[in-house]
């Protein structure tokens, strides 16, 4: 029997988090005078992001690959799980992970004075090179947030296909929303609202470890939430192990079809036989086919239009605007308690309110734009969704759904059959 | 076939390890809300700013003498509350490390749980093909109504969250541009402000007694004489609800006064033509303003210090030392916090401002000072250090050998370079809770306070070598809080108890004293060849400058009169505590 250790060291990173919080959030003493408070630093760790830790980083992807494909050990993924959680996770304080470094890379393509150091770039494209050619490898036990919630996963049910499918879409709206942040200069919202690293760095928000400890909680049951609802670099390696030249195959020789597996994946992600019977008219497949590609170009606009009438408040979560309006409502008295942060800053700097509304009014200019986009592009993947599931591909044997399947292993214990069978 | 999967059964270890499951997993539960219960509990205690303990501590500070029994009742609650805390703390630790024991034995007994459950996995009947068609079929409904509902939800946020606030915002572009250009000029700093000339401020009322703070009016075509009652010469009428005991300060066509009280401070802008209210803005306490309320008089009250109006600026201080600098739009330009004032009565100095600066004379016991407070940043351009506490307000007087600040407190006038803060006299002539500001007129800077004398400066020398000699004293009947006017050859003021008194400015002669119905807080100002002042009663005097008393008119105001009216042409701003006058001669 294994033991859980990662849960284990896990939920002790937790608690131990919640009491450093407490203790951050007693309140120093104030003065009646103008000292102000001196900001405190802290200084990052020594020796981050450096060229061996994009090794290390090779080196775990390519052991999870054998691991996947030669050696089909879900007990050797667990082993480099505990590894990545700690390595990564703890010790590298989550950062920089290929995760958050999507919105490096986005920040790269879109300000023009932001520069991407190599190093990055390599946290970046490594994972979704080896999902490229051999699937979401990276997911199976060398993302820190997947391993956390890998170790977790202890009594995963299945949820309903499709409901797996409409919460899926979350992880699209994150994405989207997190590159209109990063475009806009609202910030790099995949990291403001990462509940992970909370717990690799013992932060001191509260709310943000209640969440994290929900999502490990749910994550008991629910197998991997965030992965498969909310990651936003989740959907770029789908798409890339959509194409992968060589995926994981459940039996590791030609499947019986003994339906022993049919059960066994907690991510939906086995597709099953198609039906050696007819299930409905083909003509009337091929209508709604042709409807669906037909009405693609009207969702989109009306995508387009829906995110453009969002500017207002999607651009509230740019931090310029949420201050101008509140330094408008608390200038028209509407609000007078003080104790904001942003908004008591403010007042110190010497900048004009007016100067802030311009300046909150040209990011809104933007969101109408950044808007839009997002909605055409919600709308262009809900058409693709859509038509998808309108194709019925022939399918003989169990396999993995290669954009959805994180190469866990979990499915290989179920099949009986033998190596070279 | 299944032997190599990790499925077995046992009822005994299922039974065993399901009970240690369930009571792990209630226990975790309770343990977490109690850490939770905790937290909450020393979010609230917060020692630092227990208010019992703040309250006990403010007291201890403003005991006369050191009260004993009071600093050891401080120092057991200090004791039991950090205790308190502490307690709390230790009991956080341990909780943690229980709840990580449970939740380990609970995750360890589920696990095994899971492998020794008596069912083993079981195919599902409904053939395998047609179940993920169904789930196709499903799923594409299920996503339609996603996407349907995304977009119905986001049209009704926008629609829900475009604000009448959002198109105030939108309204505004052309101030918007204008403050960025403004601020681009200026680089990275705050707007640079073009302070107005000297000839600008005369045809104005930017701050208390006037231009300079001298009590005399460049106007001299105001009304000698109205009726509040009956509505004769009034123009206008405004009701004020809060609280203050400044006067109106004017600029252009507009007129602004503060008000406060112990947690709201306002600064409200009227229209000078129609006494409409062109806007009020509450002003928010600032990061380093202090958290509680001053202690203050109420004849003092929160807001005392009348406000400077200077050009696209006006100032505001309150008692509780907080100035703020608002633009003729209301919009906060800057604001700072001078902290409390140690000044038992209540801060009452108001503001004077002249070029580029502002001069916020906080004089008060431990560290008095007079600031020259750049009036575009808000930041001192120099403070002066000072000697001793007083209540009076900051003048400008125009000499001839330039323009001098001058100030008087417990002990001393002195006379400030306005530009550089340079001390250029000073002359130990005060004693006593120094209220009247001082007037000049002439050559000569009269001082003078209850319970002292009055003094009569000469002031000689050359720009940059000023002398100041005390030329005549005078200590029969003083005045303790109205200031003091001069009209050149004579000094005027109101007393406490209800004497107008006039004096010879070359000589200190008393030349007449007139007794009146009740004493005075409001100054006396000039009007051309005539000066007006009222009485605590709300009863205003008009009389004649000369070397006999000449009263041209007594008439009541109809409310108690605290400040001091304001005078531009052939008009009159009044205000009383309850409202706002604008008189108009016929
Ligand atoms: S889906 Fe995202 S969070 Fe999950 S393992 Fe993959 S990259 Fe990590
Ligand atoms: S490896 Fe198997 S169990 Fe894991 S996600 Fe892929 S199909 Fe599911």
């Amino acid at each position: 029997m294994r033991t859980p250790v990662a849960p284990i060291a896990a939920a002790a990173a937790f608690l131990v988090s919640t009491a450093h919080a407490i203790e951050l959030k007693f309140a120093p003493p104030d003065f009646e005078t103008e000292y102000a408070m001196p900001y405190l630093f802290i200084p990052p760790p020594d020796g981050r992001n450096t060229w061996w830790e994009a090794l290390i980083l090779f080196g775990a992807l390519s052991l999870t690959t054998w691991l996947v494909f030669k050696a089909r050990s879900r007990r050797g993924l667990f082993g480099v799980s505990v590894f990545s959680l700690l390595f990564f996770g703890f010790y590298r304080q989550g950062c920089i992970c290929p995760v958050g470094s999507t919105q490096n890379v986005a920040a790269a393509i879109f300000l023009p004075d932001v520069a991407v150091s190599w190093i990055i770039v390599a946290f970046f494209v490594l994972p979704l090179l080896f999902s490229l050619f051999f699937g979401r490898v990276f997911c199976a036990s060398v993302c820190p947030l997947g391993a956390m919630q890998e170790l977790v996963a202890i009594a995963p049910i299945r949820i309903s296909p499709a409901l797996e499918r409409v919460l899926g879409l979350g992880k699209y709206i994150y994405l989207g929303l997190a590159i209109l942040g990063v475009a806009t200069g609202a910030g790099f919202l995949i990291c403001r609202y990462d509940p992970f690293v909370r717990l690799y760095r013992l932060n001191d928000n509260f709310g943000m470890l209640i969440a994290a400890a929900l999502i490990l909680l749910i994550g008991v049951f629910i197998a991997r939430p965030y992965c498969r609802f909310l990651c936003p670099y989740g959907v770029l390696l789908g798409w890339m192990s959509r194409f992968s030249k060589f995926h994981l195959q459940i039996p590791p020789s030609p499947c019986v079809e003994c339906r022993l597996c049919e059960d066994s994946c907690p991510y939906n992600a086995i597709d099953m036989p198609t039906p050696r019977h007819l299930v409905e008219d083909p003509a009337q497949g091929k209508k709604r086919i042709r409807g669906l590609v037909f009405l693609a170009p009207v969702f989109i606009l009306l995508g387009a239009l829906g995110g453009y009438m969002m500017y207002e408040p999607l651009s509230r979560m740019h931090p310029t605007v949420s201050l101008s309006e509140r330094i408008a409502l608390e200038d028209r008295g509407i609000i007078t308690e003080r104790g904001n942060l942003q908004a008591d800053t403010f007042r110190v700097e010497g900048k004009t309110a007016a100067q802030l509304h311009a300046e909150s009014l040209a990011i809104k200019e933007q969101f109408k734009t950044g808007g839009a986009l997002l909605g055409a592009f919600l709308a262009l993947i809900i058409s693709i969704k859509l038509i998808e599931l309108s194709v019925i591909k022939k399918r003989t044997i169990f396999e993995p759904h290669k954009e959805t399947c994180f190469s866990c292993g979990r499915c290989y214990p179920y099949c009986p059959v033998e190596e070279g069978a | 076939m299944l032997e190599k999967r990790e499925f077995d059964k046992s009822d005994f270890l299922w039974r065993l390890s399901s009970t240690i499951t369930i009571v792990a997993g209630l226990f975790s539960l309770l343990v977490f809300i109690l850490i939770i219960v905790n937290y909450w509990m020393i979010k609230r205690a917060d020692p630092v700013n227990h208010e019992l303990l703040t309250y006990l501590r403010v007291e201890y500070a403003n005991a006369p003498e050191k009260d004993e029994a009071l600093a050891q009742r401080i120092r057991d609650l200090d004791l039991i509350t950090r205790k308190a805390f502490f307690t709390s703390q230790t009991h956080l630790r341990i909780g943690a490390w229980v709840l990580l024991g449970s939740v380990s034995i609970f995750l360890i007994a589920f696990k095994n749980m899971m492998r020794w459950r008596p069912q083993l996995p079981e195919l599902a009947d409904v053939p395998t093909a047609d179940k993920e068609f169904l789930a196709y079929a499903q799923s594409r409904h299920l996503i339609t109504w996603a996407g349907i509902g995304l977009l119905a939800g986001g049209m009704m946020t926008s629609y829900f969250s475009e604000t009448a606030l959002t198109a105030e915002l939108l309204a505004q572009p052309a101030a918007a541009e204008g403050g960025a250009e403004s601020a681009a000029g200026a680089g990275q700093a705050a707007a640079a402000v073009t302070a107005p000339a000297w000839d600008e401020m005369l045809v104005n009322w930017p701050s208390f007694r006037g231009p300079g703070a001298n009590g005399v009016a460049h106007f001299t075509t105001a009304p000698v004489s109205w009726d509040v009652e009956s509505g004769e010469g009034v123009r206008w009428s405004a009701d004020l609800t809060m609280p203050g005991h400044n006067s109106p300060v004017i600029w252009g066509n507009r007129l602004y006064i503060s008000s406060a009280d112990e947690t709201v401070r306002e600064v409200a802008c009227y229209d000078t033509e129609t006494g409409d209210l062109v806007w009020k803005k509450t002003i928010n306490a600032l990061p380093t303003s202090p958290r509680e309320a001053p202690d203050v008089m109420e004849d003092t009250g929160h807001a005392a210090s009348t406000m400077a109006a200077h050009g696209d600026l006006v100032f505001a201080l309150f008692a509780n030392g907080d100035l703020v600098a608002l633009d003729q739009e209301g919009n906060q330009r800057w604001g700072r916090s001078f902290g409390i004032p140690d000044n038992h009565y209540g801060h009452s100095s108001s503001l004077l401002a002249y070029g580029d600066i502002l001069y916020v004379q906080y004089d008060q016991a431990v560290e008095p000072k007079l600031h020259g407070v750049n009036i575009s940043t808000g930041k001192d351009a120099w403070v002066a250090e000072r000697n001793k506490i007083s209540w009076a307000s900051p003048i400008l007087a125009q000499t001839t050998f330039g323009p001098q600040v001058i100030l008087a407190s417990e002990q001393d006038a002195d006379g400030y370079d306005p530009v550089t803060g340079n001390l250029l006299w000073s002359v130990k002539c005060l004693g006593g809770e120094v209220s009247p500001s001082p007037a000049y007129a002439n050559g000569m800077v009269f001082v003078a306070n209850e319970y002292a004398v009055a003094s009569g400066v000469t002031l000689e020398g050359a720009e940059g070598a000023v002398t100041a000699t005390v030329s005549w004293e005078f200590n029969e009947l003083l005045p303790e809080v109205s200031s003091p006017v001069g009209d050149g050859d004579r000094f005027y003021f109101g007393t406490a108890i209800g004497d107008i008194v006039c004096l010879d400015a070359k000589t200190g002669e008393t030349l007449w004293v007139e007794e009146v119905e009740d004493g005075f807080y409001a100054s006396p100002i000039l009007v051309g060849d005539r000066i007006y002042i009222a009485d605590l009663k709300g009863n205003m005097y008009v009389f004649r400058t000369g070397s006999a008393y000449e009263e041209l008119a007594r008439f009541s105001l109809g409310e108690p009169a605290f400040a001091t009216p304001a005078f531009m042409d052939n008009r009159v701003y009044l205000r009383t505590p309850e409202k706002l006058y604008c008189i108009e001669a016929p």
